[in-house]
């Protein structure tokens, strides 16, 4: 894979807090990362210096291929538009100072909100559109010249579940051809669709790698047995010395994958009681992120 | 200059549907009629009004053409200005701090440009509003008073012109460098502090931009001391380029003041 940005030793300071703190990655062409960290991690920082609007205290951001400005589409978390336009003109206007021949940048606008599902609404003034409506416009003012790298900030967190598909569906159809990076802090959205993890904490790069070697590093798999009683739970703990009891369910950890997997059969060969469900239970991203928030 | 007729455009369509370029040359026009009309009537007004003295006798001035004028570009000196000015001094700043600003900023445009595009539609607006001024005015005057020499008032009114370009450069260049409350008080500073002095000490101090607004109407009247008309035109057009250069390197410079 061809790498499309190279970031060395970010760094941002405002008035002497450090808010960015030296980070290093690069984003490979076609991919899609999602940056995830607490509120107050340096998401919107990292973004905001990666589109050139804020300059670094120190680091470089090296843009591979060509300059930085024209090859980017950048939605913020809270896009502002000005209300007087409507949705066909300034998607057109956004097109046109990003280099599209004129006679083409009207067509391509049309093109782009039908793509983001606004068709219907090119003529209306923005004054007159809803958050998520906005939402969709800055995807559209984002990708209508179609940039290499698409830097979304937050881009799904407004939204209601419906809008929230329909985004991340759209943001899916786009993996295929452009490099993305988005900010979240939905872990879901980043579980469905991502190569690579950035995890920012206190303006530290604290873990990075795709979802499965995160996985591999902070799972910590478990059995859950599920019995029909809390009583018949705890019994089975005191009797087998085995495992956990919560409520009605009995969580054992899995320390070599064979040996647990005998050992817990046997257990349960002895059990006197119906068990309902036994279970192989994974960390989902959002344990490994309270993990990795917690993490010193 | 990259991108300046698609951010010219913007800007237009901005001060159009705004409705920019209907009130603030209507409330020249009115500014502009109030002289005058009032000056004119003022004898009736006053019968009207009543309550005058038994045998009350009022010795009114003999006005000519241009006092009137002057009156009326009296009038544009302080609340035309006002609305101008508090009309256009959040231009940038205020684009910044709702962060419009910003899904410009990130494409690859010239801030020359921008400020521009900017600089001319609000140059626009205010030569549209004292056209209507004038016109308002000199209708007036000619209906009641008397004729005006056509040369001269055109050369008045581009003096005035002149003026206003370098009052709108300022307040522009206020918006790009602080945020709008300080802008605000900079660029009203600048201008109504400088008229002010210039009303103290400007009988000595015959070169200057706040000169012009007078020297336009003396152009009229024929005093006018042509070196120093042209010494003040120059100065102004100078110091417009220069606020203009400025207020395209303190736009660009504080691009990331942008709310993200």
């Amino acid at each position: 894979m061809t790498t499309l940005l190279q970031v060395t030793s970010l760094t941002k300071q405002f008035a002497g807090k450090v808010v960015v703190d030296g980070i290093d990655f690069t984003l490979a062409e076609n991919t899609s990362t999602a940056l995830i960290g607490p509120n107050g991690a340096g998401k919107t920082t990292t973004l905001s210096m990666l589109t050139g609007l804020l300059k670094p205290t120190s680091g470089i951001v090296k843009m591979l291929d060509g300059d930085l400005r024209s090859t980017i589409g950048f939605l913020p978390q809270f896009p502002q538009f000005h209300p007087w336009l409507s949705a066909l003109e300034f998607t057109e206007m956004a097109a046109k100072l990003n280099g599209v021949p004129a006679n083409k940048a009207k067509l391509e606008a049309q093109k782009t909100l039908e793509f983001v599902g606004l068709g219907n609404d090119i003529n209306k003034k923005i004054a007159t559109f809803s958050g998520g409506m906005k939402q969709r416009l800055g995807i559209s003012q984002a990708i209508v010249h179609k940039p290499k790298l698409l830097l979304l900030d937050e881009p799904v967190s407004a939204l209601d579940p419906v809008g929230r598909r329909e985004v991340l569906d759209l943001l899916k159809d786009l993996q295929q051809e452009t490099t993305i990076l988005y900010s979240t802090h939905i872990l879901n959205d980043a579980e469905e669709m991502t190569d690579q993890l950035l995890f920012l904490r206190d303006g530290k790069l604290v873990e990075q790698g795709t979802l499965h070697e995160v996985r591999e590093r902070f799972d910590e798999p478990n059995y859950v047995v599920e019995f029909n009683t809390e009583e018949e739970a705890d019994h089975f703990i005191q009797s087998e010395h085995i495992g956990k009891a919560k409520g009605r369910y009995v969580y054992i950890e899995i320390i070599d994958e064979k040996e647990s997997m005998q050992e817990l059969l046997h257990h349960l060969s002895n059990a006197p009681y119906k068990i309902r469900k036994v279970e192989r239970q994974t960390a989902s991203l959002e344990e490994i992120f309270m993990k990795v928030a917690k993490k010193i | 200059m990259r991108g300046f007729n698609v951010l010219l455009q913007k800007e237009f369509r901005e001060a159009w549907r705004s409705w920019k370029f209907l009130w603030i040359p209507l409330v020249f026009a009115l500014l502009g009629m109030s002289d005058p009309l009032t000056n004119y009537y003022m004898m009736d007004i006053l019968n009207a009004v009543g309550n005058l003295p038994e045998g009350f006798e009022m010795l009114m001035p003999e006005l000519m053409p241009v006092d009137l004028l002057q009156a009326s570009i009296g009038q544009f000196q302080t609340i035309g200005l006002l609305v101008l000015m508090a009309t256009f001094v959040g231009a940038i700043s205020k684009e910044r701090a709702s962060g419009m600003a910003t899904l410009l900023y990130v494409r690859p445009i010239s801030f020359g440009a921008y400020f521009l595009s900017k600089f001319i539609v609000m140059s626009t607006v205010g030569f549209v509003s004292i056209l209507a001024g004038f016109a308002a005015s000199v209708y007036y005057t000619v209906v009641l008073y008397g004729t005006f020499e056509i040369g001269s008032l055109v050369a008045s009114f581009f003096t005035y012109f002149s003026w206003l370009l370098f009052v709108l450069a300022v307040t522009l260049m206020m918006s790009a460098t602080f945020k709008t409350i300080v802008a605000t008080s900079c660029a009203f500073i600048v201008i109504f502090m400088g008229q002010m002095i210039n009303a103290i000490v400007g009988t000595f101090w015959t070169v200057s931009p706040w000169k012009l607004p007078l020297y336009g109407v003396q152009l009229i009247r024929g005093t006018m001391e042509m070196s120093d008309f042209w010494w003040s035109l120059m100065m102004t057009i100078i110091l417009t380029i220069v606020c203009i250069s400025i207020g395209t390197f303190t736009m660009k410079k504080n691009a990331s003041m942008t709310k993200i």
